[in-house]
């Protein structure tokens, strides 16, 4: 059954007893529960539920009571209602076909050309995209300007090897890094290196019978790590996720490096002895000068991977 | 008295002719909540709060900081023992972005058991999943601003992991960092993200849940029948209102109280050189440190696994929820394998945030 619309005439089984004035629908179901059926007499109107409606046709409403049996309906109380503009119900207006016809407004002359129109919306994207895709790149250069640094071989002498007391014990060597970034001036931050003095059996498990070539970005020798010097430099970045490790008793495993982020453990060669790490300590370019000074590369890294990625 | 209208009135006229006050308030206020008001619908709202008050102090907070590697710890300290009431400020800042972690995780859990995130309301529930993505991001780029050496190590860590993503993991590392290691750079990409990309992001998709929610509707309980329902359907001016307010004043109460109870306190400026800081993440964040402790986590495999498939996963899992779960029924006890889900999952988070503090006291 279609709706009831509001101004249809309202037929009783005998007579016809006025118009619809206004109708009342359910929040939940979205769909007209009632029709108030007003006799032009100025009282509010009846309120009459839809279950006694019988057919609706354009115009009219037909009831199933008789004229005489109208008044066991009750009057609207308006003050129980708030309309449609009041309050919020999803997608309610979608659920309601009760005006009488549509209300229309007649197009601009200039709009009933479609083509014009098609035009339009055409070169409005155009022009959108002409002001957009030439920033693209510049945009994206700009954000990228300080992401990929040059790879820094500078010497930086870290402190005195008569530091070292014992063999195959690390070392912690803090030292300040001259800093430039940027616009920024030139700043010094705190870095540390752990070094160790192996004996030839560490040494023999950091080097495995081989010396350890460093190369630069493009591929040249830097420097060569001699299996015959004792001294093994490592990075202080742990190549799990780059927290800063230390040289610690552990219960079981003895003087080990633990890092405390993540637990990984490393022995004092540097090897994975437990936790989640994915490689060994990295070793850096060492060399002790004529009157004992420690110098070093301070390599960095990309920790989580298996193979060293060199970033700085 | 008689009907001679106050100028406050002629005012009020004045601007509702103009603007259509009177209209937006009652379309605003006249939203039928389906089966009434309830304690468990103030989530929402209550988020709304929390954002706007971390917006407010924000903004007073930026009067003092100076985002610079060479000034961004000292103006924090100076906020926090020279500003009047800077201490406060900076400290309920803090407390609201964990109230704010809090609330999400409510907020998601109620919509989540209520099976509010079925048809017809499936992008309310994908715009919700952004949101929770740029809340966490709010966390991480706001740890770093006090420049101490938790906010560096945090840094550090969390762009690590950023860095194992596969394909782009590297550009989006460096891009973060603007280098190849955490310095001036990173403290003003992440300075500009906190204050004014997520602020910004956040407002518009806030704006589109509020108003896809609103044109879908309430949701209302997972059981009743129509009838039951339309009896107890109230709007949502005043009693959800008088509710939602209610839990506003709990949780401001609460940011305060804590804010007076445990003041932020700033470690040593940041440096590469952790001394003898143990590195640890804020409290929401720790049960993915300690998950990345385990060792079927250990290696580079295990790495990508636990840091970024099993949390990328569950993620995608989150946002193909509505359109896997297809079945209508909402009731949470008649949907066992989500009920159980959403138990192991908090279960499991639980768990490890617990570890990881227990794991703190072994390792001192």
């Amino acid at each position: 059954m279609q709706q009831p619309k509001l101004k249809s005439t309202v037929q009783c089984t005998d007579r016809e007893v006025g118009e619809v004035t206004k109708v009342i629908v359910d929040p939940i179901t979205k769909e007209v529960s009632h029709i108030v059926v007003g006799n032009g007499a100025g009282e509010p109107g009846r309120q009459v539920p839809m279950a006694q409606v019988q057919a609706v046709t354009d115009g009219t409403v037909q009831l199933r009571t008789a004229s005489t049996d109208l008044a066991q309906f009750p009057l609207l109380k308006r003050d129980e209602y708030v309309t449609i503009d009041e309050v919020e119900i999803a997608h309610l207006e979608d659920h309601l076909h009760v005006e009488p016809g549509e209300v229309l407004i007649p197009l601009p002359e200039l709009e009933r050309n479609v083509k014009r129109r098609t035009f339009f919306a055409n070169l409005t994207h155009a022009i959108g995209a002409l002001v957009a895709l030439p920033l693209a790149f510049p945009v994206l250069k700009y954000l990228m300007k300080p992401m990929y640094a040059p790879l820094d071989n500078h010497w930086i002498k870290i402190g005195s090897a008569n530091k070292i007391k014992a063999e195959d014990v690390g070392v912690q060597f803090k030292f300040k890094k001259k800093f430039k970034e940027a616009f920024m001036p030139e700043a010094e931050i705190d870095k540390n290196i752990w070094v160790l003095k192996a004996s030839p059996a560490v040494l023999e498990q950091v080097y495995k019978g081989k010396d350890q070539i460093f190369l630069d970005a493009t591929g040249r020798e830097v420097w060569i790590n001699k299996q015959s010097v004792p001294y093994v430099a490592y990075s202080g970045k742990c190549p799990h996720l780059g927290c800063g490790y230390k040289w610690r008793a552990h219960k079981v495993l003895g003087q080990v490096f633990l890092c405390p982020c993540h637990l990984s453990i490393y022995d004092a060669s540097g090897k994975v002895l437990d936790g989640p790490a994915p490689r060994p300590l990295d070793t850096l370019p060492i060399r002790v000068t004529g009157n004992g000074d420690i110098e070093v590369i301070d390599m960095e890294f990309k920790a989580g991977k298996k193979e060293q990625v060199r970033i700085v | 008295m008689s009907g001679q209208p106050t100028a406050l009135e002629k005012i009020l006229a004045f601007v509702d002719e103009r603007v259509g006050l009177k209209h937006l308030q009652a379309k605003m206020l006249n939203e039928p909540v389906p089966g009434g008001s309830r304690w468990a619908y103030v989530f929402g709202s209550v988020l709304l709060f929390i954002f706007i008050m971390q917006a407010v102090t924000g903004i007073l907070l930026m009067f003092y900081y100076v985002p610079s590697a060479d000034h961004a710890y000292a103006s924090t300290q100076y906020i926090i023992h020279e500003v009047d009431y800077g201490w406060f400020l900076l400290s309920y800042h803090f407390w609201g972005s964990s109230a704010m972690v809090v609330m999400v995780f409510a907020h998601m859990s109620q919509v989540f058991l209520w099976g509010a995130y079925k048809k017809p309301r499936e992008m309310i529930w994908l715009v919700g999943l952004a949101l929770f993505g740029i809340v966490m991001g709010f966390g991480f780029t706001g740890y770093l601003l006090p420049w101490d050496q938790r906010a560096y190590w945090a840094t550090t860590v969390g762009v690590e992991i950023m860095d194992k993503t596969p394909i782009v993991g590297d550009f989006m590392a460096r891009f973060l960092k603007g280098g190849p290691t955490p310095g001036q750079m990173t403290l003003s990409r992440f300075f500009v993200i906190h204050v004014m990309i997520l602020p910004a992001t956040l407002m518009g998709l806030a704006g589109l849940h509020i108003f896809l929610f609103r044109k879908a509707g309430p949701a209302g309980p997972f059981r009743g029948s129509v009838e039951e329902l339309k009896a107890k359907t109230d709007y949502f001016f005043p009693r959800q209102i008088w509710k939602d307010m209610v839990a506003m004043g709990a949780v401001f109460f609460t940011i305060c109280s804590l804010a007076f109870i445990e003041p932020v306190v700033l470690l040593e400026e940041a440096t590469p050189d952790p001394g003898e800081y143990h590195p640890e993440p804020e409290w929401y964040f720790l049960f993915l440190f300690q998950l990345l402790r385990l060792k079927i986590f250990s290696g580079e495999f295990g790495q990508f696994l636990g840091a970024i498939a099993i949390p990328g996963a569950f993620m995608a899992l989150l946002a193909a929820l509505p359109f896997i779960d297809r079945s209508p029924e909402r009731n949470i006890f008649k949907r066992p394998v989500a009920l159980v889900g959403w138990i192991l999952v908090m279960a499991g988070i639980l768990m490890f945030t617990v570890s990881a503090i227990i794991n703190r006291e072994f390792l001192d």
